[in-house]
């Protein structure tokens, strides 16, 4: 059995039980008033310019969320949540060695539906600010360029959560989530204009133009979260 | 996490693409070997090519220190690249994807690119066999492509390339009758006075044993093959040099092995459905000569030979000789007449001509225009001090009385042909020498080293400069904005393209400007 299927195995009469179990338990308990998370994100780049820095399109980040529960209304409820993700990529342009290193911060409201005590869907539209540092070694100069930005976007999202343990109402003790979401990451172009550091290299160099980099595209993340 | 990444990509669609290969194709400079060479530099812009990517990287400077880069793709398989005699243009030889499998594969092709500050493909000629030699006409009229590497090569076949034409319909198809040699030589001539017709251009074909005389004003007509004479001991010479005069349509040709000197007049034609005859004559000069050329003196066209210490000086209407004692055995002789009255359409009195040699520390001013009873005295030699091994022209409109000198060992003099005065320039290692197309400085390089230095011909002034890193080349082009720049160029196999640009004009690394990751530029 491949783990895929053993994992889907092991989940699926969790979720059986829970949802027998759903009809016993009060909803509020399993609203979580704080999360931590941690997991991964997987983008999809196809802009042109993140070429010179990864043989692939994808961008694999770790991902570290916090959240906390504002509002409760029966089913629903308002969160605010906010994601720190961080990935580096390197290559070969032509033989000259690429890195490119991404911060990425969102932070914002995210509107979760119980539809059971222990699974919940979620939707979120979280502005984002992302720092991206690009950097070529370059042979003919015999210095390291770089190019760092600020860009700004938005990451649109949705997704579910379960609750993979949970203690019983009453107990103090933490309830496990398991919670994916797809979204599309938006995110403004930089310019690749690749300059030494201030002092390095030949006088007056003039920059290494890649064009510009743009690092949105459809994510999914993946991610066990701790809730109380 | 790599692996998870995919599983994530995968299992939802997303497919994570990969990128083109151009990025993982590292830059690397072709070979002399290749018969192509790492950069040319044209009016303009700057050619360096990149055959790993197909292209040429075409670097032209829109304004003083300011360099901007476009790639030209070039066809697979370039066998070839010149640029022309004004500089305008880079011919690109290529031989297309061979063998041929799908009626879309790319076909052989000639490619002329302009050279100007705007770059652009001016030309493509398409070829229908793989084709490995180019010649280009200096008047820039024709190009000769042939030569190829088939099951079956037919090496006396050319295809000339009218590039006042289009498609098709510039090319035409000639195979050389042949006595059992293959081309080696080509000479476009200018425009040579046929009795019984206009004056017309002819390709002379240089082979092992024969001449052949290709009609341009109508490339389909059957060339003409002379074959050249036996050696003095008998066997089979073979052409070491070909001169001609366009007024009297004479050709002399420098045979090896042998004290005579071949003369070819084209004369009216001889019989019906000819458009010029061929008559031929064999002059001996007394002795193996070393050089020859056509100049007038007051008395007419005469043919100069230069044999050891003499230069015999042959009537080609009599073939009767006359020869003059040299102050030193030169070697090579250059007409010089235009350079010091270019004013004038035709010697008036008689041709001047600079005598040099590899092997002689002088140069001598040969003034054809006395009586034929004062030849003694038309030889005038100056000692340099150095010898000569060649003789580099300067164009434009300014400097062009000026030659410049190449010696054996590495040295330079810029001469001015007027004042007779020569300035030597030592250098501190080897030389390479790039005249500035405009003709107002030359520039002087080691290649692989950080020095280079120009030299301004109105002041004869040099200016000594060091790069930050290696120059593989030097070459000076014309701004969009009409300024001069210089380019250094920094070329490196595992490194990349790179260049040092500065102002022509004022040449001064403490302004310069640094460019590098050049070859990075448009790779998609």
């Amino acid at each position: 059995m491949s783990p895929r299927f053993g994992l889907s195995a092991r989940l699926l009469p969790a979720f059986l039980l829970a949802a027998a179990g759903a009809r016993a338990e009060p909803l509020a308990p399993h609203q979580p008033y704080a999360q931590a998370s941690l997991g991964v994100r997987v983008s999809k780049v196809s802009d042109a310019g993140y070429d010179a820095f990864s043989d692939s399109d994808d961008l694999t980040q770790v991902s570290v969320g916090l959240g906390g529960t504002l509002l409760r209304h029966q089913r629903l409820s308002l969160a605010a949540v906010g994601f720190w993700d961080y990935g580096q990529k390197s290559s070969n342009a032509r033989s000259s060695f690429t890195e490119l290193n991404v911060h990425r911060l969102t932070v914002g409201p995210e509107l979760r539906y119980h539809l059971l005590p222990p699974l919940y869907f979620f939707a979120h539209a979280l502005p984002a600010f992302a720092h991206s540092g690009a950097s070529l070694e370059d042979g003919v100069a015999e210095v390291t360029r770089y190019a760092r930005h600020w860009s700004y976007g938005v990451d649109l999202a949705a997704g579910a959560a379960f609750e993979v343990y949970g203690a019983r109402t009453g107990s103090p003790r933490p309830r496990i989530w398991a919670i994916a979401e797809g979204g599309y990451g938006y995110l403004g172009s930089t310019s690749l204009q690749m300059v030494p550091d201030s002092g390095e290299g030949p006088q007056r160099p003039a920059p290494v133009d890649l064009g510009t980099l743009s690092l949105s595209g459809p994510y999914l993340r993946l991610s066990a979260a701790v809730g109380f | 996490m790599t692996k998870l990444a995919w599983v994530i990509c995968g299992a939802l669609g997303l497919g994570c693409g990969g990128r083109p290969s151009s990025w993982d194709t590292p830059y690397t400079p072709p070979t002399a070997q290749k018969g192509v060479a790492a950069a040319y530099g044209l009016s303009g812009s700057v050619a360096v090519l990149d055959l790993p990517l197909k292209r040429v990287t075409m670097l032209s400077s829109p304004s003083t220190l300011e360099l901007a880069s476009r790639s030209i793709g070039l066809g697979t398989d370039l066998v070839a690249a010149q640029v022309s005699a004004d500089r305008k243009t880079l011919f690109a030889l290529s031989r297309g994807v061979q063998p041929q499998r799908t009626p879309n594969d790319e076909r052989p092709q000639l490619l002329l690119i302009d050279g100007g500050s705007s770059p652009k493909v001016s030309q493509t000629y398409s070829l229908t066999e793989p084709m490995e030699q180019l010649v280009l006409d200096p008047k820039n009229e024709w190009a000769v492509v042939y030569g190829g590497a088939g099951v079956v090569v037919n090496l006396n076949e050319l295809v000339l390339v009218n590039l006042a034409q289009t498609g098709a319909a510039a090319l035409s198809f000639k195979t050389l009758l042949s006595f059992g040699g293959n081309p080696k030589r080509f000479t476009f001539t200018a425009p040579l006075a046929v009795p019984g017709g206009e004056p017309r251009r002819f390709l002379l074909v240089e082979r092992d044993s024969d001449l052949v005389l290709i009609d341009l004003a109508a490339p389909e007509r059957e060339a003409v093959t002379v074959p050249l004479p036996s050696t003095d001991a008998g066997g089979t010479a073979s052409s070491a040099q070909l001169a001609y005069d366009a007024d009297s349509a004479s050709i002399a040709v420098r045979v090896t092995g042998t004290t005579s000197v071949f003369m070819l007049q084209l004369a009216a034609p001889a019989t019906a459905g000819q458009d010029f005859s061929v008559v031929t004559n064999l002059v001996d000069v007394g002795g193996m000569p070393s050089a020859i050329d056509f100049v007038h003196n007051s008395q007419g066209l005469r043919l100069v030979a230069l044999v050891g210490s003499s230069a015999v000086l042959v009537d080609p209407d009599t073939a009767t000789t006359q020869s003059v004692q040299m102050p030193a055995a030169f070697t090579g002789i250059r007409r010089i007449t235009d350079e010091l009255n270019p004013s004038a359409t035709s010697a008036a009195d008689g041709d001047v001509a600079l005598l040099y040699g590899p092997n002689i520390s002088k140069i001598a001013y040969f003034n054809l225009s006395g009586a034929p009873g004062a030849l003694f005295r038309s030889i005038e030699p100056y000692d340099i001090g150095v010898s000569v091994s060649n003789v580099i022209d300067v164009p434009g409109e300014t400097y062009f009385d000026h030659k410049i000198l190449q010696t054996p060992n590495q040295q330079f003099y810029v001469l001015d042909l007027h004042t007779r005065e020569s300035a030597p320039m030592k250098t501190n290692g080897g030389l390479t020498l790039e005249v500035a197309p405009n003709g107002e400085r030359v520039w002087a390089y080691n290649p692989g080293q950080l020095g280079f230095a120009s030299v301004d011909f109105a002041t004869l002034h040099p200016v000594s400069l060091m790069a930050e890193r290696q120059v593989s080349n030097v070459f000076e082009i014309e701004s969009a904005d009409g300024q001069r720049a210089a380019v250094a160029l920094h070329l490196g196999s595992s490194a990349g393209i790179g260049a040092t640009v500065l102002d022509a004009v004022s040449p001064s690394t403490a302004y310069a400007r640094f460019y590098s990751g050049l070859e990075l530029g448009g790779v998609k």
